[in-house]
């Protein structure tokens, strides 16, 4: 038998969803409008930790960290794929074992082109 | 049967060689390469012509492919092959086997060498494609396309604007023609659903005798037969057509193209069975045709112009057999007139190549001992034409002649009167160019001399067609036995089912048809002698021009029919097409000046719409998402 | 299948055979795998085959698509003469190896069964195509129009996903021809709100692929900043791909609720066309032009999909095919006139008959077929669709299609009466054999697909 679901029974949600709301919008107005404004040169700067802000936020960064951190993206998250087939790697047999051969040559197949490419040499 | 394809494409292979390679392949390779495929064609021809016969007469369909099909019309690429158009195929590929040869001698120092061939290969391309259709849409493309032809080599030495206005005036009536032919396929397709003639023929067959529908049927394929085969009102553009080259007046202008016409009627026999009312329609025109092109023959001066009077003459005569539902004479006829008439025009080429490009007969005289082959088949086509025996032209004149005299008495002495006339103009203008005395200038007596063997051989094997093409269909009165006829006699054996009567006419008998002979031998060979009188005793020659008198003057000016359809349809048809044109510029100009500004207007604000930034574009996603969330939920 | 695990491997073959030290072997090694694709693709014909657990459903149909896809990317790497033109900052190797991945995306979005399927075709084909667009690094409007496209295809995705969510919401699968079952078991105006939301913003996703109004702002900004290469590239493919998807979705499982979207599709109908073919013509690129003009034949080709009789699809398929074969032709002339002459615009193209009087008659017919005059395959795409049109019943909308077709004959007339009757002193431009070779056969197929639609229409 399956479950009816009303609308009703969605209230709860919401009343929850309409505190959580409720509750940061009515902070917020409330700090902005009691609170005391008091701006300087100082304290409008990005850091006050003593050592004066020089130069640009946004300065160009080789190209290389995000190669290798799209690349450890890559690699990591096939690990995902191995644990379901490690737990299954019984029942899925043979069959399973040379799919995840292949899935895992492909792997190395991109990761010898990586290498060849020169991407993770750091000069 | 696939090699049937072979024929019409054999041609256009020649066309497309000759036509891409133009001015690239030498002359001796064009001519050879042009006459090559008609020559083969020829040989496909008659290699169909024994397996058709050998396979019991049955007619052969051949299907290529489906080429248009819109709703429940089909309309096929397919051939038919049967007796009709085996025999047309014979005509067509060899008279223009012999024409494309007698090409290679007479256009030899034109510079347009190759183009010439292209266009002769291409317009027999287009005529094998029309007599071998299998269905009305087919013919009309070969229909259309040997117009084109028609057009291309009329005005082939194109640097004179004279023979560019007679190529364009032949395009022209052609046109007229042509639009009544269309109508009549549109009215087929909207009456029978189908254009093959198989089924055409066989739903046709089952309707009455004088069906409004058949009967407007036949008119309008009629046009388009008189604009084709030169028929009054359409026949001007025929004399003019002359412009062209020699070779051009044979193949197209007297043997085949403007046979075409005849081609369609006996096609659609069927159809012009059920019809009596359209028969006498063509008898009168053919027969009218016949004495206004003999009679403006009898004072032509120039001797291609003569020919063409006589073409136009001779369609007559077969038009005239056609409305008598004579077909199967009037099919021989214009066999016959393929040999004879190819013949003098290809004579009349090999005298003007002999004369230094002249044609006027006045100046030329005494040729015969200087041409000895072309006049000894000229005198052969000559006798021919006229209807003496046993040449080729008595045999078929005198079959349809019989058939008119059954039909009428009165028709039939006006055509005796025609074949008068023919035959004296033929002679007329034989002794003017090949007896008497030589009248040209000192130069061109200099230059005359025979044509060569490549123009000569084709002249001998016309006079020998001519000569004994009318054994062919010899009548039983003089103890034949109409091979022809019989050949073609399973043509009309559905139309005979579809209208019986028509078809049962008593026959002569042989003492009635001894006597209508006798009588247009007779008179030819009268008018022949007078011809010898005036021109070879008396030794007169025609006066110059602007000094005839009175009715000869009307007829040398051809009735000033010309000046006529000149002052009627042309000026006021110039009248209303001015009037239409300021009218138009100004509307016109408002309506498409109007509508490009508006559009310009509409682009100039649209286009700003595109300015770049990508959020606006994606707001303008969001509006259009939200605008179609909201219509589909809470507006619809 | 065996098209996508072979587009596969051949991609990473390209990509190894970069590293040999010879570019040259590139291009024909490509051009050999996408042949051997090409027949592969026809190996099932005639034969229907479910794979990868019902995901991918391939049959006569879906063959043709793919082979229409195959056949135009063969052209369009065939033009592009191994990027020798592009300097050394090109990445051939690169180049081919992303344009065969794109392939299998393609193919999966015109063979998917499953919805899944049409989102990872999608992702693959967009993706690619990203990169593609941004492939000349050095050229700002490249870079501009690579993430342009990024930015408004990510959000278009999220859309589409968003729809493929509510509709296996609203009917527990994602499966089509299961969507379509279930679908069919209720009146159209009786399903669930969910439903409806879900295939709106589904065909929202798709519509945005094949550039159809008001989704089709980015096409004249990418299309102009792609190398012109990739600009064929993609406006044959992924608009060919796009039409075939949205043909499955729309006949193989939302056929039933034509009532429904058909208004919405309509208006969208229109107002491609119209914002297609109006702003065309005040362009003076023929670059953008030719953008603009995708967007209308998005246009005409939507069409036929709204209609969507029996013949839709025969009609889609024969559209796609000639709009490709004259758009790959009208592509490769100008990349040659561009390469001479440093510019995309109409003047470029001045006086271009008197020295390269091929050149221009190629350009002639593909103007021609685009403009849909008769004889040119544009024309027999042209007449299939509004015959769809009509027999739908809606004379409207083909109203609209022929004035809107009609504009259409000024802006592509535009070029050609430069070609042929302005002074210019545009050189003789050298064309390599093989070049010379493709634009024979696409204006070839052009004329004879004009003359004989049977050959392509009798396939399906």
């Amino acid at each position: 038998m399956e479950k009816m679901h009303l609308p009703s029974d969605f209230l709860p949600i919401f009343i929850q969803l309409g505190l959580a709301l409720g509750f940061i919008i009515t902070t917020m107005l409330v700090t902005h409008s009691i609170g005391p404004k008091r701006n300087s040169k100082l304290k409008d700067e990005a850091f006050e930790c003593g050592i004066p802000a020089e130069g640009d936020a946004r300065t160009p960064i080789s190209v290389k960290y995000f190669l290798i951190a799209i690349l450890f993206v890559l690699f990591d998250v096939e690990v995902i794929f191995m644990y379901p087939w490690a737990v299954n790697f019984k029942s899925l047999g043979w069959a399973g074992f040379v799919e995840m051969l292949l899935f895992m040559g492909l792997l190395l197949a991109g990761f010898y082109y990586v290498i060849r490419k020169g991407v993770l040499k750091w000069e | 049967m696939s090699f049937l394809v072979l024929i019409p494409l054999l041609p256009l292979l020649g066309f497309l060689i000759n036509g891409i390679g133009f001015r690239r392949i030498p002359k001796n390779l064009v001519g050879i390469i042009g006459s090559a495929g008609p020559v083969a064609a020829f040989a496909l021809s008659v290699y169909a012509f024994i397996s058709f016969q050998a396979q019991g007469s049955a007619p052969i369909h051949v299907h290529l492919f489906d080429w248009i099909t819109v709703g429940t019309l089909n309309i096929p690429f397919a051939f038919q092959i049967d007796q009709l158009s085996l025999l047309m195929l014979l005509i067509i590929t060899g008279v223009g086997s012999l024409i494309h040869i007698y090409s290679v001698g007479y256009m030899h120092h034109d510079e347009g060498f190759g183009k010439f061939f292209a266009f002769l290969n291409l317009f027999l391309f287009f005529m094998l494609l029309l007599v071998m259709g299998s269905n009305f849409v087919i013919m009309f493309i070969g229909w259309e396309g040997v117009g084109l032809c028609s057009y291309l080599l009329i005005g082939f030495w194109n640097k004179n604007t004279n023979y560019n206005n007679a190529a364009r005036k032949a395009f022209i009536m052609n046109r007229i023609g042509d639009l009544g032919y269309l109508l009549g396929i549109f009215l087929i397709i909207q009456q029978f659903g189908a254009v093959e003639y198989a089924v055409v023929f066989e739903k046709a067959a089952t309707m009455a005798v004088d069906s409004p529908a058949i009967v407007a049927i036949t008119m309008l394929l009629f046009v388009g037969a008189m604009g084709k085969s030169a028929q009054i009102p359409l026949y001007t553009w025929l004399p003019d057509a002359m412009a062209g080259p020699t070779p051009v007046s044979a193949l197209i202008h007297a043997a085949t193209m403007v046979t075409a016409g005849i081609y369609m009627v006996i096609r659609s026999n069927v159809f012009y069975s059920l019809a009596p009312d359209t028969l006498d329609l063509i008898a009168i025109v053919g027969l009218a045709t016949a004495l206004l092109g003999a009679s403006i023959g009898l004072f032509q001066n120039d001797i291609k112009k003569v020919l063409a009077y006589s073409t136009v003459s001779q369609l007559g005569y077969m038009f005239l057999g056609l409305g008598v539902m004579a077909y199967s004479p009037s099919f021989f006829h214009v066999m016959t007139h393929a040999f004879f008439k190819a013949l003098l025009f290809l004579g009349a080429g090999s005298v003007i190549h002999a004369m230094s490009d002249e044609q006027d007969i006045r100046k030329m005289g005494g040729l015969r001992h200087k041409l000895p082959v072309t006049f000894a088949t000229f005198v052969v086509a000559t006798i021919a034409i006229s209807g003496i025996p046993p040449f080729s032209g008595f045999f078929s004149k005198d079959d349809i002649l019989a058939n008119v005299y059954q039909h009428s008495k009165i028709m039939w002495g006006l055509g005796v009167l025609g074949s008068v006339m023919t035959s004296f103009y033929m002679f007329r203008l034989l002794f003017l160019t090949f007896f008497g005395t030589f009248r040209g200038t000192k130069q061109q007596e200099h230059h005359l001399h025979e044509s060569p063997l490549s123009m000569t051989l084709p002249l001998v094997v016309l006079a020998v067609l001519s000569a004994v093409g009318g054994f062919l269909n010899v009548p039983e009165a003089l103890f034949g036995s109409m091979k022809l006829s019989g050949f073609m006699a399973p043509l009309y054996e559905l139309a005979a089912k579809a209208n019986p009567v028509a078809f049962a006419h008593q026959h002569l008998s042989h003492t009635q048809e001894y006597v209508l002979m006798g009588v247009s031998v007779g008179a030819a060979l009268l008018a022949a002698l007078g011809a010898y009188v005036v021109f070879v005793v008396k030794k007169s020659v025609p006066a110059a021009d602007g000094q005839e008198t009175g009715l000869q003057k009307l007829v040398y000016n051809k009735y000033y029919v010309d000046e006529a359809y000149d002052a009627i349809f042309v000026k006021s048809m110039r009248t209303a097409s001015d009037l239409a044109y300021s009218f138009g510029e100004f509307m016109i100009d408002l309506v498409v000046n109007g509508t490009g500004k508006v559009v310009k207007n509409a682009a100039a604000k649209l286009r700003l719409l595109q300015n770049g930034a990508t959020s606006f574009y994606v707001f303008m996603m969001v509006l259009g998402i939200t605008v179609i969330m909201l219509w589909n939920f809470w507006i619809k | 299948m065996l098209p996508i695990v072979l587009l596969s491997v051949f991609g990473i073959v390209v990509l190894f055979l970069g590293f040999s030290k010879s570019k040259n072997i590139l291009l024909p090694a490509t051009l050999l795998f996408l042949l051997v694709t090409l027949i592969a693709n026809f190996v099932d014909w005639n034969h229907q085959y479910l794979y990868f657990n019902d995901m991918l459903w391939g049959n006569n149909a879906s063959m043709v698509f793919s082979g229409i896809v195959l056949l135009s990317a063969f052209f369009v790497v065939a033009l592009t003469r191994g990027f020798e033109q592009e300097g050394e900052a090109a990445q051939p190797a690169e180049y081919y190896g992303i344009m065969l991945f794109s392939l299998v995306g393609a193919i999966m979005m015109i063979s998917y069964e499953n919805l899944i399927i049409l989102f990872v075709g999608v992702e693959i084909l967009s993706v690619s195509i990203y990169i593609l667009t941004g492939s000349d690094k050095r050229n700002l409007r490249s870079n501009e129009a690579a993430l342009k496209y990024f930015l408004m295809g990510a959000f278009a995705t999220g859309i589409m996903l968003f729809g493929m969510a509510l509709m296996y919401g609203a009917t527990g699968s994602f499966v089509i021809s299961d969507i379509s079952e279930i679908i069919g078991t209720r009146a159209w105006n009786e399903q669930s709100q969910l439903l409806y939301a879900g295939l709106l913003m589904l065909l929202v996703g798709l519509l945005f692929k094949v550039s159809a109004a008001p989704f089709h702002f980015w096409t004249p900004d990418v299309y102009d900043g792609a190398p012109t290469i990739f600009t064929a590239y993609m406006s044959t493919i992924v608009k060919t791909a796009g039409f075939a998807a949205l043909y499955r979705l729309l006949a193989g499982s939302l056929a039933s609720l034509q009532d429904y979207w058909f208004a919405t599709l309509a208006t969208i109908t229109v107002l491609t066309l119209l914002a297609g073919n109006v702003t065309a013509v005040y362009q003076t690129s023929f670059k953008r032009m030719l953008a603009y003009s995708s967007i209308s034949h998005a246009g005409y080709l939507l069409i036929a999909l709204t209609s969507l009789t029996a013949k839709s699809q025969s009609s889609i398929l024969f559209y796609s095919l000639a709009y490709s074969l004259s758009t790959v032709s009208a592509f490769g002339v100008l990349i040659l006139v561009s390469q001479q002459q440093a510019s995309n615009n109409y003047d470029a193209f001045n006086g271009l008959a008197k020295k390269n009087p091929f050149l221009a008659f190629v350009l002639a017919v593909s103007m021609l077929s685009l403009a849909g005059i008769p004889l040119t395959a544009g024309f027999m795409g042209k007449l299939f669709v509004f015959t769809d049109a009509a027999q739908k019943g809606t004379i409207w909308l083909l109203v609209v299609a022929i004035l809107a077709s009609a504009i259409g004959i000024y802006y592509y007339f535009r070029v050609l009466i430069a070609a042929y009757f302005k002074e210019g002193d545009l050189a003789t431009i050298r064309i390599a054999p093989f070049y010379k070779v493709v634009l024979i056969i696409v204006t070839t197929l052009t004329i004879v697909l004009g003359l004989f639609p049977d050959l392509v229409l009798q396939l399906v």
